[in-house]
């Protein structure tokens, strides 16, 4: 088979940034071939050249087919997308105010008849397209693992953010593409959701779908992928089969970091290096339990939207000076406790005290001065205003104007990322910069007790340590942490003590140490 | 209280008496459904009056000047709205949000002080006497185009054409990522609004005697966005809802008229407030809570969920 997609010297540069800098690539028909690199490699920026969003500078992108291959360069997106090509998006693009039944509709867009007058004139006769559809749309939630019954006349912004992920790929399914691009579709997931993708994309490319995949997830990747490219600066750093690549000196030290060797540790079979790095935590968590006031106070806690009760008789506390994990599936509410415990959200029933004050009443604003404050899921930055400016804002309720200063450099210090961007749009940083952007903005609120709702999102290897380093640091610095994270195993790495949250309850609870050894929660959540 | 007993009473007396207020709702929820058309698809427009004027107008001269049977003139009017709402859209659907809808009003005021003031044809300031008008004859197709236009509309939104608009009035970028050609389907959304608002137009001359500039200025307009807005925008019985409430609201509280206005503005407030997503809308009666509502003051006998 040819290539089907063949990229020759792409060139796109954002005023004095080069994001992608004369990229060439091929990917062969019916392989999966996985794009890969630090955040704001350009691993986005390519795929919007390819899908039409932002025209190249110069290069050609060619699409192959049967009638010899196309030039996409210079053509609209929409005409790209019914030659073909469809895509997800890293940062979640739904029809959110849509049924997910809707959303896959609308995705078959492109493959459908116009049928005005059969609406117009709703004879038996005409119902027979219709229903096709439906039924279509069906089997499409059904393939990427949401049950059409449960979830297709849900409005997709309810749905959680892993089942928004399966959803946008049902979406790009349902124009019956010949390639798929997946930004990141793991993002957000534990280990055994990540394997049910796996087997998705295996299943997809098995049926002759030709996928080029982007994720931060090496097991994934090197998992499934044919062949792998290596993105840095919006160069190509290496190109060849997963063995190759991860064994390259210039793609360890740009890209997997430290986590190249603890990746073993994810691999089924490689126990004994979980069990190492468990005790040596499980002491640290005794001598975190100095005595202390308690901090938190979550007592029958129960949240619903509309009919659906999202978080049901959940408690627990938090002393001053722990890191608390709350890990779970996807949709099991993990989110929402989080959100009721910053006010966004007001409970049904039960109470939550934090220090002195009430959270199910209080406004979010003052429940922020009182230092209890969220870093959100899925970098919620203000897109029009710089770095720099996103980050004073998050010292916003400080009086200290020195401190916070110096804190904004030494954060940038830690972060190059965010100083060399500091002057830019923060809408202009890619996913993973804006993943860093928001817990660096968390931090600068000097919080008492600070929410992290997967920090980890979209990170690359290297800099979900770095993440987890500044967590323990600051932690060391008096601050309290909840953390809700996918990356279960590295959270209860830190923590002191872990909740199991499933379908809304809290099932579970123990000391970091003991739940990683607990046989169902590594079944259930660590994918061991 | 007048209203409704008579209304309840003996309503073929009070169809007699209040034809014109009938017909006034009539047309006004036609409008209101031209603004519904261009609201699914995402676009804040505010050209509708501007459409409903060139609608007007041709119809009234054609009659003037043209021995043609009136459906031809109201009919010509409809097109020439929508031929006028393809050359407008040209440039404007470029713009989005509050952008789009400041160049409409631009529109609307171009129309009305540039075009009509100044062409001797439209009576200029002066407007226009219609010789044809028949208040009693012209409820007719008013009240028999409404049901149709919203059963049209209600059915264009369950089809290709309305899920295309819904997936660019959510997320344009994705709409395009799913072959939607964006410019295309805002372009059908905003001719077909200009077509809807210049057939309301042509039909509300025939039951005026005079065809007045003051008539069609942002004014009305934005009267044409507050029927949608306070009746409902995600299904099209919202705007005909809209419509006839605040249409015959004056009329309900005649002692009040003086203050028709205010109470206007007032109940405006409380929809936006209590009933953000208007009054016929998804989550059945269920009331808004505002987040700085107190939490045990009840609302209509249920806490709402905030949302």
């Amino acid at each position: 088979m040819g290539a089907l997609l063949q990229l020759a010297e792409v060139r796109r540069h954002f005023g004095g940034v080069q994001a992608v800098d004369g990229v060439s690539l091929e990917i062969e028909s019916g392989t999966i071939f996985g794009l890969i690199g630090p955040n704001g490699a350009g691993k986005t920026t390519l795929v919007n050249l390819v899908t039409g969003y932002i025209p190249a500078q110069s290069g050609s992108i060619r699409l192959g087919g049967d009638g010899g291959a196309a030039e996409l360069a210079r053509r609209r997106p929409d005409v790209i997308a019914r030659m073909g090509v469809a895509r997800t998006f890293q940062t979640l693009r739904l029809y959110r105010n849509l049924t997910a039944f809707d959303n896959v509709l609308v995705g078959m867009h492109a493959r459908r008849k116009h049928d005005t007058l059969q609406q117009i004139a709703p004879l038996p006769a005409f119902q027979h397209e219709p229903r096709a559809r439906l039924a279509k749309a069906s089997a499409l939630l059904e393939r990427v693992g949401l049950k059409p019954d449960e979830y297709g006349m849900r409005r997709a912004g309810t749905l959680s953010y892993g089942d928004q992920r399966r959803l946008e790929v049902a979406r790009a399914l349902a124009i019956e593409p010949r390639l798929l691009i997946l930004d990141e579709p793991a993002a957000g997931m534990n280990p055994v959701e990540k394997d049910k993708v796996r087997d998705l994309i295996r299943q997809l490319n098995a049926d002759g779908l030709t996928i080029l995949l982007i994720d931060h997830d090496m097991r994934l990747v090197m998992g499934v992928c044919n062949r792998i490219a290596v993105l840095n600066f919006g160069r190509k750093i290496a190109d060849g089969s997963p063995a190759e690549v991860s064994a390259d000196p210039e793609v360890i030290t740009a890209y997997l970091g430290r986590q190249a060797e603890k990746s073993g540790a994810h691999v089924p079979g490689a126990g004994a290096t979980t069990i190492a790095t468990a005790d040596r935590h499980g002491s640290r968590a005794g001598a975190a339990a100095k005595p202390s006031g308690r901090m938190l106070e979550v007592s029958n806690l129960e949240v619903a939207y509309g009919a659906i009760r999202a978080v049901r008789e959940v408690s627990f506390g938090i002393d001053e000076g722990e890191i608390i994990a709350l890990i779970g599936a996807n949709g099991a509410g993990k989110t929402t406790i989080l959100n009721t415990l910053s006010g966004i959200l007001r409970p049904r029933a039960g109470s939550a005290r934090f220090l002195d004050i009430d959270l199910t009443v209080t406004s979010p604003d003052r429940i922020v001065r009182h230092g209890l404050v969220q870093v959100p899921e899925g970098r919620e930055v203000l897109a029009r205003l710089t770095v720099r400016e996103n980050l004073e804002l998050g010292a916003w309720v400080r009086r200290d104007r020195q401190a916070v200063h110096r804190e904004i450099d030494a954060l940038s210090s830690r972060f190059p990322i965010l100083g060399r961007r500091r002057d830019l749009p923060a809408g202009q940083l890619s996913g993973g910069e804006q993943q860093i952007l928001a817990i660096a903005r968390g931090l600068l609120a000097k919080p008492k007790l600070l929410l992290l709702d997967e920090p980890s999102l979209g990170l690359a290897p290297q800099m979900v340590d770095a993440v987890f380093d500044v967590i323990r640091q600051i932690h060391e610095e008096g601050t309290t942490i909840l953390l809700v994270e996918q990356n279960a195993l590295r959270a209860l790495e830190v923590a002191d003590r872990a909740y199991v949250v499933e379908t809304g309850r809290i099932l579970l609870s123990g000391t970091g140490a003991e739940l990683r050894r607990d046989p169902a929660v590594q079944k259930a959540y660590l994918g061991g | 209280m007048d209203f409704f007993i008579l209304l309840f009473t003996d309503p073929v007396r009070f169809y007699n008496s209040h034809e014109l207020l009938i017909a006034q709702i009539g047309v006004n929820a036609i409008l209101a459904i031209s603004l519904f058309v261009t609201f699914y698809s995402g676009q804040l427009t505010l050209a509708n009056a501007g459409f409903m004027a060139v609608g007007a107008y041709t119809t009234v001269i054609m009659s003037l000047y043209l021995p043609l049977p009136l459906p031809v003139d109201i009919l010509t009017g409809t097109l020439l709205a929508g031929a006028v709402g393809f050359l407008v859209g040209l440039p404007v659907l470029r713009l989005r949000g509050i952008f789009l809808a400041i160049a409409t009003i631009g529109f609307v005021e171009a129309l009305r002080l540039g075009v009509i003031l100044n062409v001797p044809i439209t009576g200029e300031g002066q407007g226009l006497k219609n010789p044809g008008a028949d208040p009693l004859g012209g409820i007719v197709p008013i009240l028999v185009s409404l049901p149709i236009i919203a059963y049209l509309v209600w059915r264009l939104t369950r089809a290709k054409l309305g899920h295309a608009w819904a997936a660019i009035r959510e997320d344009e970028l994705a709409a395009s990522s799913n072959g939607i050609n964006v410019a295309l389907y805002k372009m059908l959304a905003f001719v077909i609004g200009a077509l809807l608002a210049g057939y309301a137009g042509a039909l509300e001359t025939h039951i005026n005697f005079f065809v007045d500039p003051t008539e069609y200025s942002v004014t009305r307009a934005i009267q044409i966005l507050t029927f949608a807005v306070a009746g409902g925008t995600t299904n099209v019985l919202g705007p005909i809802v809209g419509a006839l409430f605040l249409t015959s609201l004056p009329e309900i509280i005649r002692q009040a008229s003086a203050y028709r206005d205010v109470v206007n503005g007032v109940i405006l407030i409380l929809v936006i407030i209590f009933r953000p997503q208007g009054i016929v809308a998804g989550g059945g009666f269920a009331i808004h809570r505002p987040h700085w509502w107190p939490v045990n003051w009840r609302l209509g006998g249920r806490t709402a969920s905030t949302g």
